[in-house]
């Protein structure tokens, strides 16, 4: 299977503190990879480097055969990759709909004009998008919700909305950071649901930041463990939180239940 | 059969009520409106005082509303609004003057140009200004505002500090009724599209608006351009109405006028904008006539309550009196809608 | 040769004027986030103060300067207490629409009660004039009110620096949130901020009343010159609003001097996004990081 997205050796320092250091991963085509490790490890700094948020110091991003490390942020979003947030990022004030026809911005390519005096390529394409919007939410089960304000649903619905979003640019790499942070173990089991669903009928690949095991257990076949900005242990799952390093590393922490 | 008629009768009333709430069928009811309006002031029915207020409400809400896409929609804080304004006016007047023969083309053509010029000079000042960050945009907005200003007080050709008059009267109240029929159906298109959409997202989250591959920058200049070049709009009517510019005029103060009345509407609502600017000048005058009348000094206290007011507005709703909600006439409809699923 | 002193001279007094303006935007900014708008008119007030305590009252400099200072914090401290305070954890877009509401109000309340005619404050200081030289004269008023406004300054300075509650104040500047599980009253330190800013402001006040004029809107031009010059220095930071305030001054009073006083202001602006496209945070401003 082909690499969708590598990264090569990697590092990136701000001021004196280095926050990531040779951190590398390949995730092939269609398969869901992982990243664990204990707070502060670089985790989310790795995915804020891959989406362009900030640009290594050294090393390659490559998305397919194409350099991405130096784009900006906007530009790798629509070669096509995708991320939630460890805090959830929704547009708390336009509606459920709104925040999907955002994403599906790309769909259209009216210009100013069209908008400005009103022209059908305008409407007609509104009209499509605001369909294609329904669709998505419908399949997330939020098409209910679609005129609500993103900001009033309830904390799983708009995780979910925002992955529904994420989705929505069409991507072929989906980042999740943390995705099931502050959900309690029977939410967790739909969410790994959720995520497979995805995984099956979207044909992405899939990267998890997670520290609820049982998401990583479940989905990924493969593992990266970072600490202090660094990888410390690579490989399966199970291999890998038996890994005594690992163990190590995260003494201390109660979320390590494999 | 007569229940069939009476269906029949039904449906058409149905479809006439549907109608007459399109956009359209408004706009034009609104027209008429103040065309009736203006021949009852051309013919002393009512007091020509009322319609010259008219007249300056509808041209700040054309500046309010503009102001509104960049301060309300997009978020940010920009202050030198009244800049562009000049910008325009200056331009309408030199083209009204020198240009053309008074009359209608070159009416029309100032305020063309007037658009146009202040267009380009806020792309210009678009491109530096988002260069800079957050709480600096207003120090650099309201800098290239005094820039602007005295720019022309330098400017002998356009009468410096002095002024430039002669400028023929060719704005009427009906006219500017027509512009801000204009302004409105073109903003409130761009509000509800994708363009619309991205100000919003930035306002809301620019990192994760980023991420749903947004220019940024490019998305903060084209609402800052085409704010501009409302204001340049106002400004060109503005010119040929008042017949006499001056620099100062264009100054703080005016932008600081139009800030007060675009957040005690509503930000990130055009028809905030519409309820700010009357609410505010019409409070303005009244407190005017009734102080006076109590005694002819105490006009002058409107210039403390009217900062008092703003003041309440915001400590009590913050978002103004109408936050970001809009009147259900101004949202897209089902039948003209882009949306069929919005309520 | 001589010209140029003088002209020096000037821009001292002015960049020391503006010092004593800027010090108040840029700690207030520093301590709460807000572009204090009615600062400007703060400023403004206290030269009124002044102007009112030694006309009416005939009160000598020596009195009258510590009183107005007192007089305008006490002003300053009422805004923040009944306009900011409700506001704090609000959006700040509100924050600093109440302030320009504030400002408005202040001006033209001393438009309204005191009349909008210019007026000077009586002088006060020694003014005699002093020769150097071949031909360098110099009045010693200015000399006085750079002194005073240095040794204001450095005041100022020991007490961010060496006491308590200058020390709480850094720690606010430098995150609010954690300052109450400190043992650290918040309010008081914001009261404190804003009563040593109008204070300071005030004392520029009486001196501008003394070396030019004042009148009820001088606040509004005053107050965005001296609010530039925190900015181009790096607002947030006592220093750079130092900094900021004589290079205006200098470019201001060299402008006028050789150019044209009607482009002061332009060139004043232009210098300042010139700066700001060098140096985003200022010059001594702090860079912010994104945080994700």
């Amino acid at each position: 299977m082909n690499t969708v997205l590598k990264v090569d050796n990697i590092t990136k320092s701000f001021g004196g503190l280095m926050a990531v250091k040779n951190f590398s991963l390949e995730l092939p085509e269609r398969e869901i990879h992982g990243i664990i490790g204990p707070n502060g490890a670089g985790k989310t700094t790795v995915f804020n480097l891959i989406t362009g948020v900030y640009h290594p110091d050294n090393g390659h991003i490559l998305l397919g055969e194409k350099e991405v490390s130096s784009l900006p942020a906007d530009v790798i979003s629509r070669s096509g990759i995708a991320r939630t947030f460890q805090n959830i990022r929704l547009f708390s004030q336009m509606t459920v709909l709104d925040n999907i026809k955002v994403a599906l911005g790309h769909r259209t390519n009216y210009r100013l004009w069209d908008v400005m005096l009103g022209l059908n390529r305008f409407r007609r394409q509104e009209k499509v998008i605001a369909k294609e919007a329904m669709d998505y939410l419908g399949f997330f089960g939020l098409a209910d919700r679609h005129n609500q304000v993103a900001g009033s649903l309830a904390y799983g619905e708009q995780r979910r909305l925002e992955i529904a979003r994420a989705l929505a640019t069409d991507p072929k790499v989906l980042l999740l950071d943390e995705p099931a942070a502050g959900m309690n173990p029977r939410e967790v089991e739909s969410l790994i649901q959720f995520i497979r669903n995805i995984y099956n009928d979207f044909h992405l690949a899939i990267l998890i930041i997670e520290h609820q095991m049982p998401v990583i257990m479940d989905l990924c076949t493969h593992v990266e463990v970072m600490d202090f900005g660094q990888t410390i242990a690579t490989g399966e799952p199970e291999k890998v939180t038996a890994d005594p390093l690992v163990i190590r590393a995260y003494l201390g922490e109660e979320e390590v239940e494999a | 059969m007569s229940s069939s008629k009476n269906k029949h009768s039904q449906a058409l009333l149905a479809k006439l009520a549907a109608a007459s709430s399109s956009w359209g069928i408004r706009s034009v009811a609104f027209l008429v409106c103040i065309a009736l309006l203006q021949i009852a002031g051309d013919f002393d029915l009512i007091n020509q005082y009322y319609l010259h207020i008219l007249t300056i409400i509808g041209m700040n809400i054309i500046l309010v509303a503009s102001l509104n896409l960049v301060n309300g929609y997009l978020g940010e804080f920009a202050l030198g609004h009244a800049g562009f304004m000049a910008v325009g006016a200056y331009a309408a007047a030199v083209i009204a003057t020198k240009v053309g023969p008074p009359g209608a083309m070159t009416f029309v053509l100032a305020l063309i140009g007037a658009t146009l010029a202040a267009a380009l000079i806020g792309y210009l000042i678009g491109l530096i200004t988002f260069k800079t960050v957050g709480d600096y945009l207003a120090i650099v907005t309201l800098g290239f505002n005094m820039i602007i200003v005295n720019a022309i007080q330098n400017m002998d050709y356009l009468g410096g500090p002095r002024g430039f008059g002669g400028i023929p009267k060719t704005t009427s109240l009906i006219i500017v009724a027509l512009c801000l029929v204009i302004t409105y159906t073109i903003l409130r298109n761009l509000v509800f599209s994708g363009h619309g959409r991205r100000w919003i997202s930035i306002r809301e989250n620019v990192i994760a608006a980023e991420l749903m591959g947004i220019n940024i920058y490019k998305a903060k200049n084209m609402a800052f351009t085409i704010a501009a070049a409302f204001a340049g709009l106002a400004g060109g009517l503005w010119a040929q109405y008042q017949q006499f510019i001056t620099p100062k005029s264009f100054d703080y103060i005016k932008t600081t006028d139009l800030l007060v009345m675009l957040y005690l509407g509503g930000t990130g609502s055009l028809s905030g904008s519409i309820l700010g600017v009357v609410f505010y000048m019409i409070l303005m005058e009244i407190l005017r006539n009734v102080l006076a009348m109590i005694d002819p000094r105490l006009a002058e206290l409107r210039m403390l309550i009217s900062p008092l007011i703003l003041v309440i507005v915001m400590l009590t709703r913050q978002s103004g009196l109408l936050g970001n909600r809009e009147w259900r006439w101004l949202k897209p409809r089902k039948e003209d809608s882009t949306d069929e699923y919005s309520s | 040769m001589e010209i140029i002193i003088q002209q020096l001279l000037n821009a001292a007094q002015l960049g020391a004027v503006y010092s004593l303006i800027a010090l108040g935007y840029t700690m207030v900014y520093g301590v709460l986030r807000l572009i204090n708008f009615a600062h400007g008119d703060i400023f403004m007030v206290g030269a009124f103060i002044g102007f009112m305590l030694a006309t009416t009252l005939n009160m000598p400099l020596v009195l009258m300067m510590p009183l107005t200072m007192l007089l305008t914090a006490l002003v300053g401290v009422a805004i923040e207490r009944v306009a900011y305070r409700k506001l704090r954890d609000a959006q700040r877009v509100s924050l600093v629409i109440t302030a320009l509401g504030v400002g408005i109000f202040l001006e033209n309340f001393v438009r309204i009660v005191v009349g909008p005619q210019t007026r000077q404050l009586p002088a006060q200081l020694p003014d005699s004039v002093l020769k150097f030289g071949s031909g360098l004269i110099i009045t010693e008023d200015k000399i006085w009110i750079i002194l005073i406004s240095l040794a204001l300054m450095i005041i100022l300075w020991l007490f961010v620096q060496k006491t308590l509650m200058g020390t709480a104040m850094r720690a606010v500047a430098d995150n609010s949130e954690v300052i109450p599980l400190m043992g650290i009253n918040l309010n008081r330190v914001i009261a404190v901020t804003f009563a040593i800013g109008s204070a300071l402001a005030a004392a520029g006040g009486v001196f501008y009343g003394q070396a030019y004029s004042i009148d009820p809107y001088m606040g509004i031009d005053l107050g965005w010159k001296a609010f530039i010059a925190a900015v181009i220095g790096g607002i947030g930071s006592i220093e750079g609003a130092v900094l900021g305030s004589f290079m205006l001054a200098g470019v201001e009073v060299f402008t006028v001097a050789y150019l044209s006083s009607n482009l002061k202001n332009g060139i004043a602006f232009g210098l300042l996004i010139l700066l700001l496209l060098i140096w985003p945070s200022g010059i001594m401003g702090k860079p912010l990081l994104k945080k994700v």
